[in-house]
């Protein structure tokens, strides 16, 4: 006896002007009688403020009231009787109201530490007050309408970056005092559709490097009352560099958005989703042995940072791969090596 | 009993066919066939101006080539491009192979090593260990899941690492302590097939996450670096994995594209499919997998996932390759000089699949390559991780990759396209600028050389002279670079001015080398070039070069290869050996060579010097004597091996023939006797001076009968010569042949006495001896019916008795063992026919010695030397017929009787004596064969013919 | 039509370096369709050559033939006719028609080919035909060095032989030709 749900697309994707369509699969092995067969689609944001960060205080701690998005109930199937073997019922629920002016923010589906953005399709198959109703559910996903999009994926807007040790707000290792120099170039907004694409070049360091690594990071702010309580945790950790790489090679940032776990940046009232990129080269050092399980954002002797914010939003069309010009104009194909030669020297100076 | 009596002159005339003179032939030479005769001489086939010359094919299919390398620049995807795929995955193969059973050759003695929670079950915070030998030390590795090493004498830039100590090592004890596991290579083997198994199998169970988990682990091996000589055979066996992995991936991608979830066929994805042809769906299953691998933490599992599943990019782009510029750049993150080597031969070869119309990924992979390669060779730092040793190690492991992306990049490219690679790596460039910096270093300038097409290598020979002239670095020794340079140079043609220059470079630097083998390593590759273009100021400062430097010096034998190799090549540049002889020191240099590699080079100097016809200056001769001495000396008889010696034996044979020195016979005679003194140990070359010496009699016969010495002294030579022979059957042949020659110079005393030395021979010829190989009975028939022939022409000696040869004959047949009754029976009849003749009153044919009196002259009419003949004849008959029945053999039976029945009946007058043993052998005949039989039916014939006409009582006999 | 190159006592390289000039530029591959050897080639080099002129070839041994393989007597078939082959130092005395005459009894065949005394002969004796074709070389021969190099090419066509001999006398070669047919009688001339 089993009650099963079934989207129409595969990857689950709506938007919210979309009917969600699909079909409830009920396998029996007898016929049984129903009260109606009801489906039902919510979408709630659930909020909760989680202990242990510094400054938040205790007090504060707990499940906040979620805020609902949308509920829509209706009945697919008045009450009769549903055969022996497998039924197939098809539905469809349209989540945004006819006639309304759209005012209402449906917020892309997330899934954050503290903020989770999360859309549900119910079934249920009414049996009175004898039997347990049988349900079903299922999550589905919701992305932003094509109109409202951007219309071609936008040109990310490039900063250039430096890490040197006076960018530093920690003390480094003393040995580093004959200092270092990483110099790069990070999108500050970026196509959810699209990786990360940067580049980054090691032009010196008195020490060897021991990795670098590009970590996404989500900022969930709560409204708790008056006060607005931020968390900032790890997304992603995205490794770019595996030992101490040649001085002076340009080395890629190419970071491919996790789904679900990123959404283009919310402001709402009662909450908003931010993400930040930070970029952490950690030295090589005795030290580090003895942390191994540190967070990455703990400032350290053997760590440089540098956190750049990163404004995430949907556009129609992904640019996805990206285009090998980015990387043209920084290598210069003709005489390659003329090229890295002189930046090697460069570096051995 | 009569002998018959002949006529041969007259028979001669009667029975001679008419010769008429005629200008038509099947051989004559037609005008219009000229051309025809021309073309056969040289051995060509049937010349048709029409076809044209034959290059003009070999033009058109060059042409066809151009034209579809054209069509594949331009970028989509033939049929041809696939098959070049399908080639390379066979190449792919193969070079796997030879990485794994290469660098496993090495860690079979050495060792292994490895680290990672994928290897040890156990997990966390347990130590793995694995242990081995390294030729005389060990190593010993501790491997923590965290990735921290314990190692010992191994260099790992950037890892940390901790020195271990000897004692420490040998006591297993400490590390159990530790709770270590020791692993060996073998283990770890097993452990990397049955993950890839679980792989499998997880993926069967539809369970593709867990798939992806372990795969992604097997990836992370190869983050361990820590035993480098197992790492090319790790990188065997990750990729092997890696690429299950892919190939299950996209099977199951196009899957999803070509059939719907419920089975349906939503489309068939052609071979050349367009990323348009593909579903939703399938993009966004496919999507998703790089997505997954995107999220991969670590940035060496990162990119050979995505390397693995490289080629499902089609799924989603036409333009796949475009992907492979930014993974090239992602390697550079990976600090490991011999991981990110690893992980871009992993790359050049999961790209060929995508078949990138362009090769800046692959220029870019070397360029970066040679930078990092550059960078720690120029370290100086005298840390013990970057010895030498440890860094000459590496490079040799980093070396197939190099070379087998090398390969990628010159992989079908034509002339034009070589040239735009040279452009792109840079080379023109630098050179312009001459600068003095290093473009590259000579490991990887060496495999650019390697494939660059020698059209490329031509068109710019000086800017890379000048690239090798710079590149002194320890990566690849610089004098096998000039050497390659040498030998691309040769194999197409180079402008002339071009190579004078190229070769005064070359040169600048190889005189500065001291070692003899590096110089002739590299001359040796010029020499083609020298030679071509008769550049002989060079040759002189190569030969002086080589001349300096081998001069009181053990040549090792790596050199005298180079040596030999410059020897042959300079003995097939010059048409007269005498010019090669004349250069400076060409026989000082070769004095030099010892072993087989002088033999090689004096073999192909008398193989030169017997090709160009005779051989008559006496330096020449004299130096090609004691080269041939110089071989023969060199030859191992205690071994032999008749093959072996062979060769050198025919070569000197030859030589020995070539000599000519005109008119002075004596002189020639006396070089027969320096060379029997010299080759004595060569048997086959007796048989040649006993063959030359007759020649040189003849010669002195032909030339003028006076030089009787002369001719005799020849004689005696032979005489001397032949018995040293060491087959008896070679040696009756030799004296046979003597006795004919001695005869014609009327030397009848030598004739008797050689005539005699062959029969001793054959009298001491004994077939049950083991030792002596056995001799054929129908040669030695073939000798003695030979020897009869030659009896016909050999005086009666009155002191031994007229008939003293022929009697020696029959007491040789009855006196040995092994005389078959065949043997015997031919001998008889060649005896009777013998006698027969010799009882002639005119013989058939006389020596052309107007001095030697045959015996027809001799004992005209004297009739006991007629009896003496009747006589033998007559014993001969008495035990024919008892000899005929002793044949075991029937149908051999018959055809003896019917042998010796057309001997008697044509030796003899028909009488009652010889009618009755022509009666009984016919019997003998008839009861042995079938009545049909032709042979027996035409002797039936003859004999009735001769009796018809000549006997009164032939008695009947039945047919 | 067919045409039979035969030759023999080449002696190469005892006697002779190699053969005339003259003849080896007339005898070109494709022409001959076989190849009849009496022996005394005397090396492989030489068989090796004769045989590129054409493959099929058929050679008896000399006594100074290094190759053993090779038979005393051969006999073939071609056409009509019916040939045999063998050196001739077997046959006493050398050359003599009588004793070729029993040979050719033996081997039962219409045109025997002999060699051995490098004299050409052609005769047609008791029906059958004995041709010697000399020696190609011109070695000495055991009784005389008097020898004209010369070979023998015959033209088969039916019953009708056309035997060309090639002669180098003085330097030219010289062709005769020998027309002959077999008749009704060869075989039973007695």
């Amino acid at each position: 006896m089993s009650i099963e749900l079934k989207l129409s697309r595969s990857n689950r994707i709506y938007r919210p002007n979309e009917p969600i369509a699909g079909k409830i699969i009920t396998k029996f092995p007898s016929s049984i009688s129903h009260q109606g067969i009801r489906l039902t689609a919510t979408g709630t944001v659930n909020l909760q403020v989680r202990g242990g960060t510094a400054g938040v205080i205790e007090s504060l701690y707990g499940v906040v009231k979620p805020v609902t998005i949308v509920t829509k109930s209706v009945e697919v199937r008045s009450s009769g009787k549903l055969s022996s073997g497998t039924t197939e019922i098809p539905f469809s629920v349209i989540l945004r109201q006819q006639g309304h002016d759209g005012s209402e923010i449906f917020y892309e589906t997330f899934h954050g530490a503290n903020i989770s953005i999360q859309y549900l399709v119910t079934a249920d198959v009414m049996r009175g007050y004898l039997h347990k109703s049988l349900s079903a559910t299922l999550e589905f996903i919701i992305e932003s309408e094509n109109a409202n999009l951007l219309q071609a994926p936008v040109c990310p807007e490039m900063v250039s970056f430096y890490i040197t040790q006076d960018t530093q707000r920690h003390p480094l290792l003393p040995e580093l005092v004959s200092g270092f120099r990483v110099i790069g170039k990070i999108p500050t907004q970026c196509s959810l559709l699209d990786p990360i694409n940067g580049e980054l070049t090691v032009e010196s360091s008195a020490i060897p490097i021991n990795s670098i690594d590009i970590h996404l990071l989500r900022l969930e702010s709560i409204l708790v009352g008056e006060k607005i309580v931020t968390e900032t945790s790890l997304v992603q950790t995205t490794q770019i560099a595996d030992g101490d790489v040649c001085r002076g090679m340009t080395l890629p940032i190419y970071v491919i958005l996790p789904r679900l776990l990123t959404c283009p940046a919310i402001f709402a009232g009662p909450f908003s989703v931010e993400f930040q990129i930070s970029i952490v080269i950690s030295f090589q050092s005795e030290l580090s042995k003895l942390h191994p399980k540190a967070d990455p954002r703990t400032p350290r002797l053997w760590l440089a940072m540098e956190t750049l914010p990163l404004r995430l939003f949907r556009t129609k069309t992904a640019a996805r791969i990206w285009p090998c010009t980015f990387y043209g104009a920084v290598m210069g194909r003709p005489s390659v090596m003329s090229a890295l030669h002189h930046n090697f020297l460069l570096a051995g100076k | 009993m009569e002998f018959r009596p002949r006529d041969y002159s007259s028979e001669e005339t009667t029975y001679s066919l008419p010769r008429l003179r005629t200008e038509l032939h099947p051989l004559a030479i037609r005008p219009s066939l000229i051309q025809v005769d021309i073309a056969g001489q040289e051995k060509n086939d049937f010349f048709d101006p029409l076809r044209g010359p034959s290059g003009n094919k070999e033009e058109s299919v060059g042409d066809e080539e151009a034209v579809q390398g054209i069509e594949t620049t331009r970028g989509m995807p033939s049929i041809d491009d696939r098959q070049l795929t399908q080639l390379s995955a066979k190449e792919w193969a193969s070079f796997k192979r030879s990485l794994a059973a290469q660098r496993f050759s090495v860690s079979k003695t050495v060792s292994i090593s490895s680290l990672s929670d994928a290897i040890v079950k156990g997990g966390k915070g347990k130590k793995l260990l694995v242990e081995k030998f390294v030729g005389s030390f060990p190593i010993v590795l501790v491997t923590f899941p965290e990735f921290t090493y314990l190692t010992r004498n191994l260099a790992v830039p950037e890892k940390p690492t901790t020195s271990l100590h000897l004692d420490e090592l040998n006591d297993p004890q400490k590390f159990a302590e530790d709770d270590v596991k020791v692993i060996t290579r073998q283990e770890y083997i097993t452990r990397l097939r049955e993950l890839k198994d679980e792989i499998g199998r997880a993926w069967r169970a539809d369970d593709r996450v867990t798939s992806l988990k372990l795969s992604i682990k097997v990836a992370r091996l190869l983050m361990d670096t820590t035993v480098s000589q197992f790492y090319p055979a790790l990188f065997v066996l990750v990729t092997d994995v890696l690429d299950m992995l892919g190939d299950m991936v996209w099977e199951r991608i196009k899957r999803r594209a070509e059939y719907a979830d419920d089975g349906t066929v939503i489309c068939c994805l052609q071979d050349n499919f367009e990323a348009n042809d593909v579903c939703p769906d399938a993009k966004e299953t496919c999507y998703n997998w790089f997505c997954k691998i995107g999220s991969i933490r670590e940035l060496l599992p990162r990119i050979y996932l995505e390397l693995a599943i490289l080629h499902c990019w089609r799924f989603l782009d036409d333009q796949p390759w475009r992907n492979l510029q930014r993974l090239v750049m992602m390697m550079r993150g990976l600090a490991d000089p011999l991981a990110s080597a690893f992980c871009r031969l992993y790359m050049a070869r999961c790209a060929q699949k995508l078949l990138p119309g362009d090769t800046g990924y692959l220029m870019t992979c070397i360029n970066d390559l040679n930078l990092i390669l550059m960078r720690i060779i120029l370290e100086k730092e005298p840390m013990p991780k970057n010895s030498l040793d440890n860094k000459k190690l590496l490079i040799s492991l980093v070396e197939p990759t190099i070379e087998w992306i090398m390969k990628c990049i010159f992989k079908d490219a034509h002339q034009r396209r070589a040239d735009d690679i040279v452009k792109e790596l840079g080379l023109e460039r630098n050179l312009s600028k001459s600068s003095g910096s290093v473009p590259c270093i000579s490991i990887v300038l060496h495999h650019l050389l390697k494939e660059l097409p020698a059209e490329s290598v031509c068109s710019h020979a000086f800017e890379i002279v000048q690239l090798i002239e710079c590149n002194k670095d320890f990566s690849f020794d610089q004098y096998m670079n000039y050497r390659l340079l040498g030998l691309k140079l040769c194999e197409r043609r180079p402008q002339v001015d071009c190579v004078d220059a190229i070769l005064g470079k070359v040169f600048q630097v190889t005189t500065q080398y001291g070692n003899l083998d590096q110089y002739l390593k590299v001359v040796d590759a010029y020499l083609d070039l020298v030679l071509q273009y008769q550049m002989d100021n060079y040759l002189t400062i190569i030969l002086d070069g080589i001349s300096t430097r081998a001069f009181n010096e053990v040549v090792a034998e790596n050199e005298l290869n180079s040596l030999q190799s410059i020897f042959i090549k300079l003995l097939a540049h010059f048409n007269d050996l005498e010019d090669a002889f004349a250069l400076n020191h060409f026989v000082e240099i070769l004095d030099v060579l010892y072993g087989s590699s002088r033999d090689v080079v004096n073999m192909h100097i008398l193989d030169k010097a017997t090709k160009s016809g005779y051989i008559r200056d006496p330096t020449t001769i004299q130096l090609l004597f004691e080269i041939s001495q110089a071989l023969h000396d060199g030859l191992d008889f205690s071994n032999i091996q008749d093959d072996e010696h062979q060769q050198p034996a025919r070569l000197i044979s030859r030589f020995i023939r070539m000599v000519d020195y005109g008119t002075a016979l004596e002189r020639q005679l006396e070089f027969l006797v320096e060379c029997r003194g010299a080759f004595g140990r060569i048997n086959e070359l007796k048989e040649t001076l006993v063959h030359e010496s007759n020649n040189l009699a003849i010669k002195a016969i032909k030339d003028s009968n006076k030089l009787v010495s002369f001719v005799k002294a020849c004689i005696a030579f032979n005489e001397v010569t032949i018995p040293s022979v060491s087959a008896s059957f070679k040696q009756i042949n030799l004296y046979l042949e003597t006795a004919e020659v001695a005869l014609q110079g009327g030397l009848l005393s030598h004739t008797d006495g050689l005539i005699d030395s062959a029969v001793s021979c054959l009298q001491s010829l004994d077939l049950t001896d083991g030792s002596q190989i056995p001799i054929d009975i129908d040669g030695i028939l073939s000798l003695v019916r030979k020897l009869c022939g030659l009896l016909v022409i050999v005086p009666g000696n009155i002191k031994q008795g007229v008939a003293y040869f022929p009697r020696s004959i029959i007491s040789l047949v009855d006196s040995k063992q092994w005389i078959t009754p065949k043997l015997r029976i031919r001998v008889f009849c060649a005896i009777v026919s013998l006698s027969a003749t010799l009882s002639q009153n005119k013989l058939p044919y006389h020596s052309n010695s107007r001095e030697v009196m045959t015996n027809d002259v001799l004992f005209f009419g004297d009739p006991a030397y007629y009896q003496e003949f009747v006589s033998i004849s007559g014993s001969v008959l008495e035990n024919v017929i008892s000899a005929v029945k002793q044949e075991p053999n029937l149908a051999t039976r018959g055809t003896m009787a019917l042998e010796a029945c057309n001997c008697i009946l044509s030796s003899f007058k028909a009488s009652h004596e010889i009618s009755s043993i022509c009666s009984q052998l016919i019997e003998i005949a008839q009861s042995c064969l079938n009545a049909n039989d032709k042979h027996l039916r035409s002797t039936v014939n003859l004999m009735r013919g001769q009796h018809s006409t000549c006997s009164t009582n032939a008695p009947v006999i039945a047919v | 039509m067919v045409l039979v190159l035969a030759l023999g006592d080449l002696h190469i390289p005892h006697r002779a370096p190699d053969l005339p000039a003259k003849f080896k530029s007339m005898l070109v591959p494709g022409k001959i369709q076989h190849i009849i050897c009496t022996g005394n080639l005397c090396i492989k080099e030489v068989h090796d050559y004769l045989k590129s002129l054409c493959p099929d070839m058929h050679i008896t041994r000399g006594e100074y033939d290094e190759d053993a393989r090779y038979p005393e007597t051969k006999t073939l078939t071609i056409g009509q006719f019916k040939l045999g082959l063998c050196h001739g130092h077997q046959v006493i005395p050398w050359g003599d028609l009588d004793s070729l005459a029993m040979l050719q009894r033996q081997l039962d065949v219409d045109i025997l080919v002999t060699g051995h005394t490098h004299q050409f002969k052609a005769y047609k004796h008791e029906g059958g035909v004995v041709i010697n074709p000399g020696s190609a070389t011109g070695a000495h021969s055991s009784i005389t060095y008097d020898v004209n190099p010369s070979f023998v090419l015959m033209d088969i066509d039916g019953l009708r032989v056309v035997v060309y001999v090639y002669e180098l006398i003085d330097g030219e070669v010289k062709v005769d030709k020998i027309d002959f047919k077999k008749t009704a009688t060869t075989h039973s001339a007695h």
